[in-house]
């Protein structure tokens, strides 16, 4: 066993590093203040290559895989946790397109959206309940060369600036997956919600009333929507959301052990206090177990498991690293006193951020029912 | 005339006015030939036949002047210069040459050293004469990194000993009326292979700080008054000039020109106020010339304090407004 | 331009790690161990100005580092960023080197590659920063040289516009090939290489010479051929007599300003 990053990977992230430093570092808290989406310096990743990292050159992707993606989601979320957050669902998408479309589909969109010059959403949780899929009331009808979809998503990332979106609708009482473009009839998007974190990313709703959309435009088979959309969120949603919370966890620490080591009480650095040293070794070690078991699951996928061979591994490391995320960042608070709620000291951003991670991609109980339902099988 | 013992120095100068950095070399010279047994110091001048310059050469120390006076000579050309100042050394052999820090200097400097297949030794604070394994000769310190550690470099083989210095380190010192001897040389031009097209000259910038007399220096610690508009209001009180240290200018409060240090500039002001400055050997080389140091610093342990005439500690936040207030209170009274 | 771009890079310690160097006072040299490496950061403006330069021009850019093993980082750092391929001067012998052996086996690499017809380099490093080894390069190579420039223009094939920097204001110098140019910070930002770069710059080549391959001789490089020599370590002493002031900050600055005022200094 290697636990070395090969010299390409390492060059990576020295890059993604150093671009955070330039493009994020400078602006994170003025970003974060005004809460629009970022899609200038989004642009700007598409040129470096990183939306398309796990899309195969073919399609306009770089396809240096899951490793590759997972150092960049962590970097980029060490500085601004809504970039890597553009990540997670962003690649979703294309992940779907890639591994279940067709060649004219894979052909028509991947090339656009690697250069995010298209933002595409992934939509499946509706007002009835996310963890439930049963509870997807949206429907999709056949009539001739057409499906005729109406119904309303919720929660949905990139929603409202989104140019097309993969939903999942009921076929019967199966479900598929579509591909719906911006300015089909009947597609609408909604105002986004005000979230208390990950600011930068706008979050929606899609509506579709009586829209028409060409069967050419089915994703996958007919009835299998749920493997089209769950393969995605798991080896891309999955994986992205922890590499998210491992990053907000690394940008938290850090920033307390700076703190700890230049504030001075009684004389000397807090850090020399027992029980501030005691809190910084929880995070370190939190965060050392969160970054290998991310890690991990990201090699494995590299190593070509399928999503669902590579499951356990996943669901570990969105839900250990959702888990510590909020609480290295609350530790990180308390060790800065009262300037730790300060919005200036860029702390209260990262507890902000690491509470919209437990539900995203699938909430904490959710993998625990995954990983037990593995456990006693 | 006593050929032994020679110690040369460059003369860099524009528009007749000599560059201080060069003047102050020529008392440090003297020093140092002293140290030697008492040999001749000479200053190296092309490109000018102007009076004024020779006369001041003397007066900062020189004992003589070798000069080429063909003004067709460009400063700005370093390998015609770097030509004519070693073959010079090559016929009259000095000990040790020295020569200022800058731009221009620094590639001469360089230059020469490979024509005369000796060393160089950059960016000298201190320069002394020792003797090693029963050799006299030049042992010239230069800053290492963090706290005040500094490397002392030897030229033990070869000859002349070379070493550049910022402006800054050796104020000039006037010397009692001099006299001494032009002797007059030609230098070869090569043919030149850089042609000058354009000198812009930047107006003089009133508060830069190597030129001010008073100057105050920023340093990280200002990060605690969330930038630096108090620090410019006492330096505008004080009629001086605003520099820092490389932590305050890469957070870009202070603007690189400003960068005082071995990356910067040297300052010799008469009155120096460090705010938040720790003291790193690389800013305080090139510090140690100014007349009065205060330090205002919260670290009892800053090496700041070591070099400071006053020194007050505390946190900026609380001092500096105070400091202001009094300060504007002295004047107001005036 | 009739002739190849070599960019010239050193390894240097990362800048927020030179606190924590320290010098080995027996042997003079640094002790760089467990402190991560970069390239000397205006060495990466040093190659984007040529691979500017190669988008105009048309010729190769080639990285040129002496170093340790350690030292192939940068170089593929280089690679990454746009280079074509790169010359490693990699020997025991080279170890030791004050500038003028440093220039003398760099311009041994120049001159074993053949058809340079402009050498950049970064103005000064950040780790001992002599700003010395440009100009000594040129004078071995027979070149004329530019330091601390801002700005580079080409002009017909044979030679070059620049803009550099001195203390008192700007000099636009006309250059003829072939020639050495040191670039300061200000001429560009370095790009970032893109995913598709880094991927690529696996394939690209690293000659690894030894003292031999450069055609010099093992005793005018490194420490045999240093003439400057490390004496002793020591500690940089300016102490002064100072009072330092105790109390509440409004008795200290009182005092101070009293003192100041004595003093005639305000
Ligand atoms: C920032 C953000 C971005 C999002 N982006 C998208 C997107 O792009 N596309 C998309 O489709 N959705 C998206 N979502 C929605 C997300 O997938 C849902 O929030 C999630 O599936 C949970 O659904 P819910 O909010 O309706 O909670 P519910 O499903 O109503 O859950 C409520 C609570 O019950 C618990 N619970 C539910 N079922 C069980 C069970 N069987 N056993 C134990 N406990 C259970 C949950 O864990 C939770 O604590 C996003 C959410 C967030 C916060
Ligand atoms: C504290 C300290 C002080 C020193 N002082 C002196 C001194 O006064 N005189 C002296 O002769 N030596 C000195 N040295 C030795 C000097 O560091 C080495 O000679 C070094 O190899 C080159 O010098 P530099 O880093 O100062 O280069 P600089 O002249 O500052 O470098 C300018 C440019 O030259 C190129 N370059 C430099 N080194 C290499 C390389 N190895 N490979 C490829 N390109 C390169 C790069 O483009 C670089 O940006 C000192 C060393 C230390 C540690
Ligand atoms: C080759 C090389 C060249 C260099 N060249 C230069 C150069 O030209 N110029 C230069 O400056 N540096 C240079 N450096 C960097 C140098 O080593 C130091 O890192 C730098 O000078 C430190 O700057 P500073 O004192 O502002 O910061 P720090 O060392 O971080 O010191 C900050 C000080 O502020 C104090 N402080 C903090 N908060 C407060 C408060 N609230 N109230 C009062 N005091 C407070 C702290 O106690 C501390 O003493 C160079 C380094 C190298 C290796």
């Amino acid at each position: 066993m290697d636990f070395n990053l090969t010299r390409e990977q390492e060059m990576l992230r020295d890059m993604v590093r150093e671009f955070a430093q330039r493009e994020l570092a400078p602006k994170a808290l003025a970003l974060d203040a005004k809460g629009e989406f970022i899609h200038d310096i989004i642009k700007k990743t598409a040129e470096l290559g990183l939306v398309g990292i796990i899309t195969s050159k073919e399609f306009g992707g770089t396809g240096m895989g899951h490793l590759a993606r997972m150092l960049m989601i962590e970097e980029l979320s060490r500085i601004y946790a809504s970039l890597g957050f553009f990540f997670q669902t962003g690649q979703i998408g294309m992940y779907a397109i890639e591994n279940f479309g067709t060649p004219e589909q894979k052909q028509k969109y991947l090339p656009a959206l690697c250069k995010a010059d298209k933002i595409i959403s992934t939509a499946l949780t509706e007002a009835g309940g996310g963890s439930d899929p049963s509870a997807i009331q949206t429907t999709a009808e056949l009539k001739g060369d057409e499906y005729i979809i109406n119904g309303r998503k919720v929660m949905i990332s990139e929603a409202p600036v989104c140019d097309l979106a993969i939903i999942v609708a009921k076929t019967g009482d199966k479900f598929s997956a579509f591909i719906v473009e911006k300015g089909t009839p009947g597609f609408t998007t909604s105002g986004k919600e005000n979230y208390v974190g990950l600011r930068s990313l706008p979050v929606g709703d899609l509506v579709f009333t009586n829209c028409k959309v060409p069967k050419a435009n089915l994703l996958g088979q007919e009835g299998k929507g749920l493997a089209v959309a769950i393969g995605g969120i798991s080896a891309v949603g999955r994986t992205g959301v922890a590499g998210v919370a491992l990053g907000t966890a690394e940008g938290a620490y850090a920033a307390a052990v700076k703190y700890a080591k230049e504030r001075k009480l009684y004389g000397k650095p807090i850090a020399e206090l027992q029980a501030i040293q005691y809190m910084l070794v929880d995070c370190n070690m939190e965060i050392e177990t969160a970054r290998w078991l991310c890690y991990k699951a990201a090699v494995l996928l590299d190593q070509g498991k399928s999503p669902r061979d590579a499951g356990d591994d996943i669901t570990r490391c969105k839900l250990y690293s959702c888990d510590i995320a909020s609480k290295v960042a609350l530790r990180a608070i308390q060790i800065m006193g009262g300037y730790g709620t300060i919005p200036q000291y860029e702390i209260t951003r990262r507890l902000n951020d690491s509470i919209e991670l437990f539900t995203a991609a699938g909430t904490q109980e959710i993998m625990k029912n995954t990983l037990a339902r593995s456990i006693i099988a | 005339m006593k050929n032994t013992h020679q110690v040369w120095v460059w003369i860099e100068h524009h528009k007749d006015v000599i560059n201080v950095g060069s003047l102050g070399l020529l008392g440090k010279a003297r020093e140092l030939a002293q140290q030697l047994g008492g040999g001749n110091v000479a200053a190296v001048l092309a490109g000018t036949d102007s009076p004024q310059i020779t006369e001041e050469l003397f007066s900062y120390g020189a004992d003589d002047i070798y000069l080429a006076d063909d003004k067709s000579i460009s400063l700005f050309d370093s390998e015609s210069c770097a030509g004519f100042v070693a073959g010079l050394a090559r016929e009259h052999k000095p000990e040790i040459m020295l020569w200022g820090a800058t731009s221009l200097g620094k590639e001469i400097a360089a230059r020469a050293a490979v024509k005369l297949d000796t060393g160089l030794t950059a960016h000298c604070i201190a320069l002394d004469i020792v003797e090693i394994d029963n050799v006299t000769q030049l042992a010239a310190s230069v800053s290492g990194w963090g706290g005040n550690a500094i490397i002392r470099i030897i030229c033990p083989q070869k000859r002349p000993q070379m070493a550049t210095v910022k402006a800054g380190i050796f104020p000039p010192a006037r010397f009692e009326k001099r006299q001494g001897g032009i002797i007059r040389v030609k230098a070869a031009q090569s043919p030149a292979r850089i042609e000058v097209i354009e000198v812009i000259t930047a107006p003089e910038r009133a508060d830069a700080p190597e030129q001010a007399e008073v100057v105050v220096a920023g340093g990280w610690g200002m990060s605690s008054l969330g930038g630096l508009e108090q620090a410019a209001e006492l330096a505008k009180l004080l009629g001086g000039s605003l520099g820092g240290t490389r932590p305050s200018v890469d957070a870009g409060w202070i603007s690189h020109d400003k960068m005082i240090g071995q990356s910067g500039v040297s300052i010799s002001p008469r009155l120096l106020i460090t705010l938040g400055v720790s003291g790193a050997a690389q800013f305080t080389s090139t510090v140690q010339s100014s007349k009065f140091i205060m330090a205002i610093d919260k670290n009892p342990d800053a090496p700041i304090f070591e070099m400071a005439d006053l020194g007050i500690i505390g946190d900026l936040p609380e001092i500096l407004p105070r400091l202001i207030e009094k300060i504007k209170a002295v004047k107001d009274k005036k | 331009m009739p002739g190849d771009i070599a960019v010239c890079i050193k390894q240097v310690p990362h800048p927020d790690c030179l606190a924590k160097l320290s010098l080995d006072a027996a042997r003079g040299t640094v002790n760089r161990e467990g402190v991560p490496a970069v390239i000397n950061p205006v060495d990466r403006n040093a190659v984007e100005a040529s691979l500017r330069l190669r988008e105009k021009l048309r010729n190769r850019v080639i990285a040129l580092t002496m170093g340790p093993p350690a030292a192939r980082k940068a170089l593929e750092d280089a690679l990454a960023m746009g280079a074509d391929y790169a010359v490693h001067l990699c020997d025991r012998a080279f170890a030791g080197a004050d500038t003028l052996a440093t220039a003398r086996a760099l311009a041994g690499g120049i001159r074993s590659t053949g058809g340079i017809a402009l050498i950049i380099c970064g103005n000064t490093t950040i780790d001992s920063g002599t700003g010395q080894v440009a100009a000594q390069l040129a004078e071995m190579l027979d070149f004329p040289c530019v330091t601390d420039i801002e700005e580079i223009m080409p002009e017909d094939g044979a030679s070059l516009l620049v803009k550099r920097a001195w203390e008192q204001g700007d000099i636009r110098v006309r250059v003829r090939l072939p020639a050495v140019l040191a670039v300061n910070a200000k001429i560009n930002q370095p790009r970032l290489p893109n995913v598709l770069d880094i991927m690529a710059a696996r394939q690209k080549e690293i000659k690894e010479w030894c003292a031999a391959d450069a055609k010099v001789e093992a005793g005018c490089v490194g420490l045999a051929g240093s003439p400057t020599q490390f004496w002793q370590a020591g500690e940089f002493h300016a102490r002064r007599q100072g009072e330092i002031l105790r109390g509440s900050p409004d008795e200290m600055v009182a005092a101070a300003v009293d003192k100041l005022k004595k003093l005639e200094l305000i």
